[in-house]
C-alpha cells in the first residue's frame, strides 16, 4: 500500500478544511442551499469525526501493513512522509510522522471529539459549533503528527481559536472573562514556547539557507548553544508546555475556562489538549535538550509534587462540581512530571498512560458534570440531595467515573498510577508518601462530593432538588447516556487490558532512555 | 408470603450451571486452569444483572421469576463454587501428586524494563495474571465461594421480601457477585499487586453495599467512613508494595518465596518496613484498633451484607495478607532473621483490639452492633496467633509456630462458618420482628421509633423462632469456645500458643496472652448476653407475640452453617487441619490407624496437653468462656420463658438453665462513666472526627482560597499591569478575528526578532 504516509495528512488537514468550508459555505452560497447545507452540517461532522476515528483505529490495529505498532520505539516514525517544502526560505516543511508517543493522542483526540458531539447531540447550537469541534480535531491531531516545529507551533495556536469561540460564545455566564482569560493566558505562555522554539531554530545553521525547523534538525541544536543557553531555552519550552498542561502555579486558566466552556469544549478540553503540554514536553523540551531534564529533575519533582498535593487539596476546597473537576486534572497531570522525573522507563511508560488514560477518564468526569448543568441547572455540589433517585444512569457514570479518576484498580486510571509510584519509590524512596497520602485526599473529595449529591435525601424516594429545577427532574438522554457508557468501557477496558498501548509505550520509553536519557544521566553524574 | 413454597421452581434453570464442571472435566481440562471461572462468572454477572435490573425494572418476570437478579446472581455464584469444589476435591483427594503449591500464570499484564545502577537496562520484567493454589487458597476459596453462595440464598428470601427494596435488589445483586469476584480474585492471584487490585474491588464494593440505602444520611456517611478508612490502610500497603518490588523486583510469590532472603543478600531492615507497611492495610481491612472505626458503621447496609463483607469474607483479606507473610520471616526456609517485632507488633494490635472490641461489646444493644465487635474481637484473636506464628517462625521454633499458624488459619474458618451464620440468623431476627411490626401497625399501633434491631425490643423469641434461635445458639458457642464445638478447637491453639511464647521465650508476649485470656471471659459474656436479651426471658415488647419465622430461603443456609459450625472444627481437627494448613501435611486425611485413636488423641492434646502450662492456660479459658462468662450474662440477662411459651428443645434447655442462675439488676453498673465510654465506642470516632474537621477541612477551604486569591490573584495582576496584557485585552474585547490574527503576526515577528537578537 503505497498512500499510508498520506494517512497522517489526512487526519489532520481534512477535518480543518471540511470545518472551515462548512463555516464558510452558507455565507457564500445562495440561501436557499445555505440553509439545507446548516441543516446537515451537524450529520456531516459526525460523519467526518467518525470516519476519523475509523482509520485512525485502522492505523492504530497491527494489521496495517508490517508496522508492529505494538513494538514501536523512540526514534522510529511510522507512516512518515518525505518532508515537503512549504517556505523553503527559512526551512519550513511539511513533515508528519507518528511514534508510539504520538499514536495514542491521535487515536485519543480521534475518539474524543466524535463522542462531545454525540454527548451534546440535542443542543441547539447554530451551525457553527460542530464544524468548530473539526477544525479542533484537526488542530490538535496536526500538533501530534508534526514533526517540523514551525508547523508543530501554528497548529499549536490554531488549537487555541476554536476553543476560544467556544467559550466565548456557547459558554456560562462569565463567559467573556473565562474566554479572555484562557486566550490570553496560554498564548502568553505559547509566545515564551515560541521564543525556545525559535532560539533553537537559530542554532540549526549559521546561515538562513541552513536553518530549517525540521525537528531532526531542531534536536540537534542543543550542540550549537552554550550551556547555560540550553538551560535557558529548556526552561522556555517548560513554560510553554506546563501552562498548557497545567501545571501549579501555572494553572489557574483551567479552573475558569472549564466551568464557563459548553460540555463538548470541557471534554476536548481536558481529554486533549492538557495532553498536548505533557507531548510537547516529552517531544521537544525532553528529546532536544535530555542533559537539561536531568539537571532539573528536582524542578519537576517540585512541580509536580505541588500540582499533585497542592490540587487535591484545593479540589476539596471547591463548591462547585465542574470546578473541582478541573482541579482534579491539574491534581493527576502532577503525576506525569513525577512520572518523567523518575528517570525510570516505567515512570515514563506510566506518564504516557496517565496521558491516555486521563484523555479518557477526564471527558466522562466533564460530560457527567455537564449532565448536572443540562438537567438540574446547577453545579453547586449540595444544591442537591439523593438525585440517584431521579436518574440512576447518570449516578452510575458519576460512580464510575469518579471512582475511576480516584485511582480505582482495574480501571486506566490505576495503571498508570501504580507504575509511575513504582518508579518513584525506586528513585525517590519515601517521598512517595506524599504522592501515596494524596491518593486519600482526592478519595475525600471524590466521596464527598458524591454524597452530597447522589445520595442523602433521607426519602426513600425523591431526592432534594435544587432551586433552579423547575420541572419534574428527569434522567439522561440517550446520546448522553450512550457517550458516557463508551468511556466507561474503554476505561474499564484499558484497565483491565493495558498492554494494547502499554507495550508501545514501555518499548518507547526503554528506547527514550537509552538513547538519550542514560547517557545524559551518565554526563551529569546522575545515578538512577 | 402465599404460595412462597413454590418459589424453589425457580432455582430450575441453575441445574445446568452444575454441568459446568463435569463437562470441563470431560474436556480434560486442569482444575487449576479452570479456576479463572471462578473470577469470570461473577465478572460477567455483574454488569449483566445491573443493566438488565436497569431495563427491565418494573417487569414482572425480572421482579418475580428472576428475583431482580437474584437467580443470575447464584448461577454465577454457584459456577465459582462448583469449580472451587472441584479443585478442593482434586488436591484434598491427592488426585494431583501436588505438593505445597501450584502456580499458573496466564497474560502479561505490563511488561518494562528498569534502569540498573551501571547505567544499563534489565531484562525485560512482567507484572502478570495467573492462580497460586496452596493450603491457605484452597481454605479460603472454599470458605469465600460456599458463604458467598449461601448468602446470595439467604438475600434472595432477605431482600426480596422487603418493599423497601423493590426495583432497586438489582443494584444489590450486581455489587454483590462484583464483591465476590474481588475476594476469589485476591484469594486467587499470585502476585501481590493484583492481590492489592482485587482488595481494592472489595473496598469499592463495601462502599456500594454499605450504602446501598444511599438516601439514609447514616448509611452514605457510613459507606464514605469505611471506604477512606480502609483507604488509608491500602494506601500505606500500595507503599508496602513498592518496597517489596525494589528489594526483589517482582511481586510474584513464587519468585519471592523462592527465597526471601536473596541468599542473605536483603536488608532486613527495609523489608521489616516493607511487611510493616503490608500490615498497616492488614489492619484497616481487618478492622483493627486503630483502623477499627469504619466496621461498627458498615452495619448501615442490609443484614446479607453484613454476613457477607463485614464477618464471612472481607475482613479476612487483611488476615490473609498476613498470613502471606510467613515466608519471609521463616528463618528454617531462607526467611529473613531479625524480624522478631513485627510479630510483636502485630500481636500487640490484635490483643489489644481483641480486648477493646470485647469490652464496648459489653454495652451495645443492637444486635448486629453486638456481632460486629464480637467479629472485630475474634479477628484480633486470629491477628494474634498469626503476630506469634510470625513470632515463632523467626525465632526458628519450627513446630509452634507451624501450630499456633494453623490454629489461626483453622479460627478463621470456624469464625467465617460461624459469624457468616450468626449474621444472617440475626437477619432473620430482625427481618421477623421489622415485618411483624409491619403487620401491628397495619392494625392501629403507632412506633413511630421502633428499631427493630434493637435487643430491648426482644426477648422470649426462642418460642417464636426454632431454627433461628437453635442455628444463633451454636453459632455463639463456637464463638465463645464452648469446649468441643467448632471454635474452641482453634481458639484454644491460639491462647496456649501465645502464652507458650510469653512463658518460654519473649516475656514481651505477655501482654497480648493476658488481653486474649481475658477477652476469652468477656466473649462468654458478650454473646451469651446477645442470645439472652433476644431469645431468652419474656417478651419485652409486644410485637414479639406476632413474629413468625416464615420467610422462604432464610432458613436453608441457617441449618447448613449451623452443622458446619458445630461439628466441623472437631472433624477437621481429626482430620489433621492444623497441619494441613500450616503446610506439614500434604493433605486432609485421617492421620491416626484408627477414628477412636485420632478422637482420643485430639481429646488428650486439646484437655490434658503434655506442658503444664498448657494445661493451667487450657483450663482456665475454658472456665473464663465456657463458665464465668455465659453465667454472669444469665445472672443479667437471663430467664425463662413466659407462660405458655415452649421453646424447641434444641434451645429449651439453655432457656431454662439461664433461669437458675438468679437475676442481678445491672441497671446501675449500666450508668457507669465507663460504660458511658463504652457505649460511645471509647470516644474514638469522635475525636477522629474533631482532628478532621478541625484540620483538613479548613486547610482544605484555605486552600481554595489561596488558590483564587494568591496565585490567580499575581497572575491578574501581572496580566492587567502589563503593557501586553492591557493591549491585548482591547484588543479581544473589540471582538473581530481579524484582530486576533493581526496580534498573532505582530507578536510572532516581534519574537522572531527578539529570538535572533538572544542566539546571535
Amino acid at each position: 500500500m503505497g498512500g499510508e504516509w498520506l494517512i497522517l495528512t489526512i487526519l489532520s488537514l481534512l477535518p480543518i478544511a471540511i470545518g472551515l468550508a462548512l463555516m464558510a459555505l452558507p455565507n457564500i452560497l445562495p440561501e436557499e442551499l445555505s440553509k439545507q447545507i446548516s441543516g446537515v452540517t451537524r450529520n456531516i461532522c459526525m460523519g467526518v469525526a467518525l470516519a476519523l476515528l475509523a482509520i485512525s483505529t485502522w492505523a492504530a490495529a497491527t494489521s496495517l501493513g508490517d508496522i508492529n505498532w505494538m513494538k514501536i520505539n523512540f526514534g522510529g516514525y511510522e507512516l512518515e512522509n518525505t518532508p515537503f517544502d512549504i517556505i523553503p526560505q527559512i526551512g519550513v516543511s511539511w513533515h508528519v510522522g507518528a511514534d508510539a508517543l504520538s499514536l495514542p493522542m491521535i487515536w485519543l483526540t480521534a475518539l474524543v471529539v466524535p463522542l462531545s458531539m454525540l454527548v451534546e447531540w440535542d443542543a441547539k447550537k447554530g451551525q457553527y459549533f460542530h464544524p468548530l469541534l473539526l477544525v479542533m480535531e484537526g488542530a490538535m491531531i496536526g500538533v501530534f503528527v508534526s514533526l517540523d516545529l514551525f508547523v508543530f507551533y501554528v497548529f499549536w495556536e490554531m488549537t487555541l481559536i476554536p476553543m476560544f469561540f467556544l467559550i466565548l460564545v456557547w459558554g456560562g455566564e462569565d463567559r467573556r472573562y473565562a474566554a479572555m482569560k484562557f486566550f490570553i493566558y496560554t498564548f502568553t505562555a505559547s509566545v515564551v514556547m515560541l521564543i525556545g522554539i525559535l532560539v533553537m531554530y537559530f542554532n540549526t545553521g549559521s546561515s538562513i539557507s541552513e536553518r530549517s525547523f525540521d525537528m531532526m534538525a531542531m534536536l540537534d541544536s542543543g550542540g550549537q548553544m552554550s550551556e547555560g543557553l540550553r538551560h535557558l531555552v529548556w526552561v522556555l519550552l517548560l513554560i510553554g508546555f506546563a501552562t498548557k498542561m497545567p501545571s501549579v502555579p501555572v494553572h489557574t486558566w483551567l479552573p475558569d475556562a472549564h466551568v464557563q466552556a459548553p460540555t463538548a469544549g470541557s471534554m476536548i478540553l481536558a481529554g486533549v489538549m492538557l495532553k498536548m503540554g505533557a507531548y510537547g514536553f516529552l517531544r521537544v523540551a525532553v528529546t532536544a535538550f535530555p542533559e537539561s531534564t536531568v539537571v532539573f529533575t528536582p524542578l519537576l519533582v517540585v512541580l509536580g509534587m505541588a500540582s499533585l498535593v497542592y490540587g487535591a487539596w484545593v479540589c476539596m476546597g471547591q463548591t462547585n462540581l465542574k470546578r473541582m473537576v478541573a482541579y482534579s486534572s491539574v491534581s493527576h497531570m502532577g503525576l506525569i512530571f513525577l512520572g518523567i522525573a523518575t528517570m525510570q522507563p516505567l515512570g515514563i511508560a506510566g506518564a504516557l498512560f496517565m496521558m491516555f488514560a486521563h484523555g479518557i477518564i477526564s471527558p466522562l468526569l466533564f460530560a457527567v458534570a455537564g449532565a448536572f448543568k443540562h438537567h438540574y441547572h446547577t453545579l453547586e455540589i449540595g444544591s442537591m440531595r439523593g438525585i440517584a433517585h431521579h436518574s440512576p444512569w447518570l449516578a452510575g457514570h458519576m460512580m464510575l467515573g469518579w471512582m475511576a479518576s480516584l485511582g480505582l484498580p482495574l480501571m486506566a486510571g490505576f495503571v498508570a498510577e501504580v507504575a509511575v509510584m513504582i518508579a518513584f519509590w525506586m528513585t525517590f524512596g519515601w517521598l512517595v508518601l506524599l504522592p501515596a497520602l494524596t491518593l486519600v485526599i482526592t478519595a475525600v473529595y471524590y466521596l464527598t462530593s458524591m454524597q452530597r449529591t447522589i445520595f442523602e435525601s433521607n426519602d426513600p424516594h425523591r431526592g432534594v432538588l435544587p432551586d433552579t429545577l423547575h420541572h419534574e427532574p428527569r434522567d439522561i438522554t440517550w446520546h448522553e447516556n450512550a457517550g458516557m457508557t463508551i468511556l466507561g468501557v474503554l476505561t474499564v477496558l484499558f484497565g483491565i487490558l493495558p498492554f494494547f498501548f502499554w507495550d508501545m509505550m514501555s518499548y518507547w520509553s526503554t528506547e527514550f532512555m537509552v538513547q538519550l536519557l542514560s547517557e545524559a544521566m551518565q554526563s551529569e553524574g546522575v545515578r538512577p | 408470603m402465599a404460595g412462597s413454597s413454590n418459589e424453589y421452581n425457580l432455582l430450575l434453570p441453575l441445574l445446568p450451571v452444575l454441568l459446568v464442571v463435569p463437562a470441563l472435566y470431560v474436556s480434560g481440562m486442569e482444575s487449576y486452569d479452570a479456576a479463572f471461572l471462578i473470577v469470570i462468572a461473577p465478572f460477567i454477572a455483574f454488569p449483566t444483572i445491573l443493566i438488565a435490573g436497569q431495563l427491565y425494572n418494573g417487569n414482572e418476570t425480572w421482579k418475580n421469576k428472576m428475583k431482580e437478579g437474584g437467580i443470575i446472581g447464584l448461577a454465577a455464584l454457584l459456577v465459582s463454587l462448583s469449580v472451587s469444589v472441584w479443585i478442593l476435591i482434586e488436591y484434598l483427594a491427592e488426585i494431583h501428586h501436588f505438593s505445597g503449591q501450584q502456580v499458573t500464570s496466564w497474560i502479561e499484564w505490563i511488561s518494562f524494563e528498569v534502569l540498573q545502577s551501571d547505567y544499563t537496562m534489565s531484562s525485560k520484567r512482567v507484572i502478570g495474571v495467573g492462580v497460586w493454589i496452596d493450603p491457605v487458597t484452597l481454605m479460603l476459596l472454599f470458605v469465600a465461594t460456599f458463604l458467598c453462595f449461601l448468602i446470595c440464598w439467604f438475600s434472595l428470601g432477605y431482600m426480596n421480601t422487603d418493599p423497601i427494596n423493590e426495583g432497586r435488589n438489582h443494584r444489590f445483586y450486581a455489587e454483590f457477585v462484583l464483591f465476590a469476584m474481588g475476594m476469589f480474585g485476591m484469594v486467587l492471584a499470585d502476585n501481590f499487586l493484583w492481590l492489592f487490585i482485587f482488595w481494592e474491588i472489595m473496598g469499592l464494593c463495601s462502599y456500594l453495599l454499605i450504602g446501598f440505602y444511599f438516601w439514609k444520611e447514616s448509611a452514605a456517611y457510613a459507606a464514605k467512613k469505611a471506604f477512606l478508612t480502609t483507604r488509608v490502610g491500602d494506601v500505606f500497603l500500595m507503599v508496602g508494595l513498592l518496597i517489596l518490588y525494589d528489594i526483589y523486583g517482582s511481586l510474584e510469590f513464587s519468585v519471592i518465596f523462592a527465597d526471601p532472603s536473596l541468599n542473605g543478600a536483603v536488608d532486613s531492615d527495609k523489608l521489616f518496613w516493607a511487611l510493616l507497611m503490608l500490615f498497616v492495610g492488614a489492619v484497616g481491612k481487618s478492622a483493627q484498633f486503630p483502623l477499627h472505626v469504619w466496621l461498627p458503621d458498615a452495619m448501615e447496609g442490609p443484614t446479607p451484607v453484613s454476613a457477607l463483607i463485614h464477618a464471612a469474607t472481607m475482613v479476612n483479606a487483611g488476615l490473609y495478607l498476613v498470613a502471606r507473610m510467613v515466608p519471609f520471616v521463616d528463618v528454617g526456609h531462607h526467611g529473613v532473621a531479625g524480624l522478631e517485632e513485627l510479630g510483636l507488633i502485630v500481636a500487640y494490635i490484635g490483643g489489644f483490639t481483641a480486648f477493646m472490641a470485647a469490652s464496648i461489646a459489653f454495652v451495645q444493644n443492637d444486635i448486629k452492633k453486638v456481632l460486629a465487635y464480637s467479629t472485630m474481637s475474634q479477628l484480633a484473636y486470629i491477628f494474634t496467633g498469626l503476630g506469634s506464628a510470625l513470632w515463632f517462625y523467626n525465632h526458628g521454633e519450627h513446630h509452634a509456630a507451624t501450630f499456633v499458624f494453623g490454629a489461626s488459619m483453622f479460627h478463621l474458618f470456624n469464625h467465617a462458618m460461624a459469624k457468616g451464620m450468626l449474621f444472617m440468623a440475626s437477619g432473620s431476627v430482625i427481618h421477623e420482628v421489622h415485618h411483624a411490626h409491619d403487620h401491628l401497625r397495619g392494625e392501629g399501633h403507632d412506633h413511630e421509633d421502633f428499631d427493630p434491631q434493637d435487643m430491648r425490643n426482644m426477648g422470649g423469641l426462642a418460642s417464636k423462632m426454632p431454627v433461628t434461635s437453635t442455628a444463633m445458639m451454636i453459632g455463639s458457642m463456637s464463638i465463645i469456645g464452648i469446649p468441643l464445638v467448632g471454635g474452641f478447637w482453634s481458639k484454644e491453639g491460639i491462647i496456649a500458643e501465645t502464652w507458650l511464647a510469653a512463658l518460654e521465650h519473649e516475656p514481651l508476649m505477655i501482654g497480648p496472652a493476658i488481653l486474649i485470656l481475658l477477652t476469652a471471659g468477656m466473649t462468654g459474656f458478650y454473646m451469651s448476653r446477645m442470645w439472652f436479651m433476644t431469645f431468652a426471658g419474656e417478651p419485652k415488647h409486644d410485637v414479639v407475640n406476632h413474629v413468625h419465622e416464615s420467610t422462604p430461603w432464610i432458613k436453608e443456609p441457617l441449618v447448613i452453617l449451623a452443622v458446619i459450625s458445630s461439628l466441623g472444627g472437631f472433624i477437621l481437627t481429626l482430620f489433621g487441619v492444623i497441619d494441613y494448613l500450616s503446610g506439614e501435611y500434604d493433605h486432609l486425611a485421617l492421620h491416626k490407624p484408627s477414628i477412636l485413636e485420632a478422637i482420643a488423641y485430639e481429646l488428650e492434646h486439646a484437655f490434658l496437653p503434655q506442658n503444664p502450662n498448657l494445661r493451667i492456660i487450657g483450663w482456665a479459658t475454658i472456665l473464663l468462656s465456657f463458665i464465668i462468662g455465659p453465667i454472669f450474662a444469665a445472672r443479667v440477662h437471663g430467664g425463662g420463658l413466659a407462660e405458655g411459651h415452649r421453646a424447641s428443645p434444641m434451645v429449651a434447655w439453655l432457656t431454662s438453665l439461664s433461669g437458675m442462675f438468679g437475676s442481678q439488676d445491672a441497671t446501675e453498673l449500666s450508668q457507669s462513666s465507663l460504660s458511658e465510654a463504652l457505649q460511645n465506642r471509647l470516644y474514638f470516632d469522635y475525636y477522629y472526627e474533631l482532628a478532621l474537621s478541625k484540620t483538613v477541612l479548613p486547610f482544605a477551604a484555605f486552600a481554595a482560597w489561596f488558590d483564587k486569591t494568591v496565585i490567580d490573584g499575581i497572575i491578574k495582576k501581572v496580566a492587567s499591569n502589563s503593557v501586553l496584557g492591557s493591549l491585548e485585552i482591547r484588543r479581544v474585547t473589540t471582538g473581530r478575528a481579524s484582530d486576533y490574527i493581526l496580534m498573532i503576526a505582530v507578536g510572532a515577528l516581534s519574537i522572531f526578532a527578539l529570538a535572533w537578537g538572544v542566539s546571535g
